[in-house]
């Protein structure tokens, strides 16, 4: 453990359903303002769930910068792009010349999506009866169009991404569904560690409200159903919980090794310092009630950091607000954390920002560096009676002052895949560093 | 710094050459294609008719459990019968069997799954088309049939995560884990990531699998549109070459520490030595002429391997018949290689290319040749193009220079890799 390079977290960005930058983002994540408010990127008023989280005035041409590059990209690209730069503004870095090389790029992407109005345009021509006649998609005109494929490939996001930075080192896209930006984030810290890259920029984006979004989670019957009251309808552990409310958005962190953060004057937020990541094994959508797979991914994490369980202050859990999801891991935190659980502040953010699936674990991990900056616990919004099952030491009603010296971020995802996120106050890392380990 | 080795107990695959890495190896070393007319739709009036399908596709003959084919695409199928093969081979599961419970759930955690999927393509789109026909163009219509029409497990069959969720629960294991969603690299960092877990001690086996099944209509024609389709076969570094063909398929290798392997007495196939993964930031579907980043990835692989280019004895290349790729890659292999480059192949004029498989499914093939001696000849190549000079690469067999081979891997968004395995 002693020899292992350290990664620092310079710069963050975020456009989130609460914010379209850090700051604002921030803000209503500590005091708990929801972002939930009826759907208004489509009519959804005859699907049974008809709320979700939207990011919100959110001017794709100018946070781009460059309106050629609108037709390229789909909703979720707009927001990784706006959030990448926020980040390496943010981090006053950006890849040269000289070592876009040494730059790596990781990503928690979203499933490939075909836009709504393109799969509409190419059922009218080539599917009019519901059934695809292959030979009409001859001369359909979404499906011979380059600009459309383009947008819907899985490698779309990766390649706007290194394109527009011009990072030239290590580039991957991952998706375990809701872990997989807590799964970049692991990309990240290992890319730096074993030397393949000097600065990584990582993150997660995703847009699913869509009427192809938003009706895979009604029939899985994930969803929230309180259609009138929006802003309660994500509720993690408390009792009363009956779903999660979608969101949408990208998180982006800036990477560095610890050395070279430093050398250069940087501001370091905190140490990115541990990842875990586990399989359930269980059932596809379903959580072991026992937290078997969580755990193993809690300890890992808490092992690849070099930290046991009563130095970290705060965990912000995966909390998504479903019956089963935050009992397994009530469950799963207990194992963990016995017999001091009670010692740990709890909060999930989703409470306040919904869920982002493949972005949420990204944009977590950047609310737990806040935590850590600030020494400030963001509430878990709209808890009133605690499920029994669930009884941690929530931060609820108002934002807990305390300092942070190690964070922890859960994400878990569809299919079984564990992901736990470790950080540490950047001023620990640097008493444990004069300590010679 | 001293590399540790990676053994490889076991390797399996799928395509449309065979239904194991034996049979698949045979098949291009023989010189025979499996590239075929598409039976999958009616391509009457078509501009592009051929791919690597696998021949009489059986859903039954990949995955046993009929009700998980309600669950799970053609691509799932694909992963999940070469990663069964695969753990077979290596007798995880048995091994798993013969010890204590305690030693038996160590055994589940301490082994990963890494996976290299295709990330959805436009079939299960299509789910929506009667549901889309119905409603008429009203969104509100569309909301309220909904429940009645689209199979509620529509979504779980989209993720992109299937085989990486399915393997675990099917045998139980609960390790490090990933699913890459990098095109045609996917497969190639899933074993790197695997190997780099092995290394850094985060698992001690791992499961690495990559699979796609491109062949259907609205892929096609989106990839002849942008000119990157064949017009008949896939000639690598010809002359006339025109362009790549789809293939379908999987790979799927077990990796270990050399002391998993030890422990339990485990069958030593080969070694993965290092890897390395690169982007040429040109956008999606650009690259660059000189082979920049691919000669990158190949010398990050020697690196990360601890090895130097004269020890490499034979290359698989990526070879994907298409004008700016072949070019570029002999580019790459002249910068890394000079005068002195080992036999070269290609293998995709044979099955297709099989974008987030081919890598691995490559990998599986180049242990057969390192096995057998013979750096199979490319049998579709009947002049050598002139731009590719220098290229050891021939329509007959060859001999490996070594017992190592270099497996060149390239996808959409200019992402190059570069794998490095050897024979035992």
């Amino acid at each position: 453990m002693t020899s292992r390079k350290r990664v620092a977290i310079t710069g963050l960005g975020l456009v989130t359903p609460v914010g379209n930058d850090v700051a604002t983002t921030w803000d209503a994540v500590l005091h708990g303002r929801s972002g939930g408010a009826p759907i208004s990127v489509f009519d959804a008023s005859g699907f049974p769930v008809h709320i979700a989280a939207e990011v919100k005035n959110f001017d794709a041409a100018a946070a781009l910068g460059d309106r050629r590059l609108l037709k390229l990209t789909n909703r979720s690209h707009r927001f990784a792009l706006a959030a990448a730069e926020q980040a390496l503004q943010d981090a006053c870095i950006r890849p040269t010349d000289a070592d876009a090389t040494r730059w790596g790029l990781t990503v928690g992407a979203g499933m490939m999506g075909v836009d709504f109005a393109d799969l509409a345009g190419t059922q009218v021509h080539s599917a009019a009866d519901g059934e695809l006649h292959s030979d009409l998609l001859l001369t359909d005109g979404p499906a011979n169009d380059p600009v459309a494929f383009c947008r819907s490939n899985c490698a779309a996001g990766l390649s706007l991404l290194t394109r527009r930075f011009g990072i030239r080192g290590y580039t991957s896209a991952v998706h375990t569904a809701c872990a997989s930006g807590g799964q970049a984030l692991g990309t990240a810290l290992k890319l730096i560690r074993r030397g393949a890259a000097d600065r990584v920029l990582a993150g997660g984006y995703d847009s699913m409200i869509s009427p192809v979004g938003i009706s895979g989670f009604c029939l899985l019957s994930a969803l929230s159903p309180d259609n009138e009251t929006p802003q309660r309808a994500s509720r993690p552990f408390d009792v009363s919980r009956n779903g999660f409310l979608l969101g949408e958005g990208a998180g982006f962190l800036v990477l560095e090794e610890w050395q070279a953060a430093r050398k250069r004057g940087a501001h370091i937020y905190a140490e990115l310092a541990g990842d875990g990541n586990s399989l359930s094994s269980y059932r596809i959508t379903d959580s072991p009630p026992d937290g078997d797979g969580p755990i193993q991914a809690m300890r890992q994490a808490l092992w690849s950091a070099g930290a046991m369980p009563e130095d970290i202050d705060y965990l912000n859990a995966h909390g998504t607000s479903t019956g089963m999801n935050d009992r397994s891991e009530s469950a799963a935190v207990k194992a963990v954390f016995a017999p001091n659980v009670h010692r740990l502040a709890v909060s999930s953010t989703k409470s306040t920002m919904g869920h982002l699936i493949a972005a949420a674990g990204a944009v977590e991990v950047a609310v737990c560096a806040l935590a850590i900056r600030d020494g400030l616990m963001p509430i878990n919004a709209n808890l009133r009676d605690v499920d029994p099952d669930c009884d941690l030491n929530f931060v609820r009603d108002m934002p807990r002052r305390q300092r942070v010296r190690m964070a922890m971020s859960n994400s878990f995802g569809f299919g079984g895949s564990n992901s736990c996120i470790v950080l540490r106050h950047p001023d620990e890392t640097d008493t444990a560093l004069e300590r010679g380990s | 710094m001293s590399t540790p080795r990676i053994v490889i107990s076991a390797t399996g695959a799928v395509c449309s050459g065979g239904k194991n890495p034996g049979d698949i190896f045979a098949a291009v070393r023989d010189g025979n294609s499996s590239i075929a007319p598409i039976q999958q739709w009616d391509t009457t009036g078509w501009p592009t008719t051929t791919a690597g399908e696998i021949a009489g596709f059986s859903a039954r003959e990949m995955v046993e459990d009929r009700k998980l084919h309600k669950l799970i695409r053609r691509t799932d199928l694909l992963g999940l019968y070469a990663a069964g093969r695969a753990i077979d081979g290596a007798g995880l599961a048995a091994h798993r069997d013969t010890l204590a419970a305690d030693a038996a759930a160590l055994f589940s955690d301490r082994t990963g799954v890494y996976v290299g999927s295709g990330s959805g393509n436009f079939e299960n789109q299509y789910d929506y088309f009667p549901l889309l026909a119905a409603a008429g163009g009203s969104l509100p219509a569309f909301g309220r049939e909904l429940a009645n029409t689209v199979n509620p497990m529509w979504l779980l069959r989209s993720l992109p995560n299937n085989v990486l969720g399915h393997i675990g629960i099917k045998y139980g294991l609960k390790g490090s884990n990933a699913c890459i969603t990098s095109h045609s690299c996917s497969g190639s960092l899933a074993v790197i990531e695997g190997m780099e877990a092995l290394r850094n001690g985060e698992a001690d086996r791992i499961v690495a699998v990559g699979h796609d099944a491109p062949i259907e209509p609205q892929m096609v024609l989106y990839y002849y549109r942008l000119g990157l389709i064949a017009s008949d076969a896939l000639r690598p570094f010809d002359v006339a070459r025109d362009g790549s063909v789809f293939g379908e398929g999987a790979g799927a290798l077990v990796m270990e520490t050399e002391a998993s392997a030890a422990a339990r007495n485990a069958p030593v196939l080969g070694y993965v030595l290092g890897g390395g993964e690169v982007s040429e930031a040109t956008g999606l579907l650009a690259i660059r002429d000189d082979g920049d980043g691919l000669a990158r990835a190949i010398l990050q692989a020697l690196d990360n391997a601890g090895i130097g280019a004269a020890d490499v004895g034979m290359i698989v290349a990526h070879g994907n018949g298409t004008r700016a790729s072949d070019a570029s890659e002999a580019a790459a292999i002249r910068t890394v290689f000079g005068g002195m480059a080992p036999p070269v192949t290609g293998f995709k004029w044979s099955f297709g290319h099989l974008i987030a498989a081919a890598g691995i499914l490559e990998a599986t093939l180049a242990l057969e040749a390192l096995v057998q001696g013979v750096v199979p000849g490319v049998a579709a190549l009947n002049e050598l193009d002139p731009e590719c000079a220098g290229m050891p690469v021939s329509a007959q067999p060859q001999v490996p220079r070594s017992k190592v081979a270099l497996i060149l891997c390239r996808g959409f968004g200019g992402t190059d890799a570069a794998l490095l395995v050897s024979a035992a």
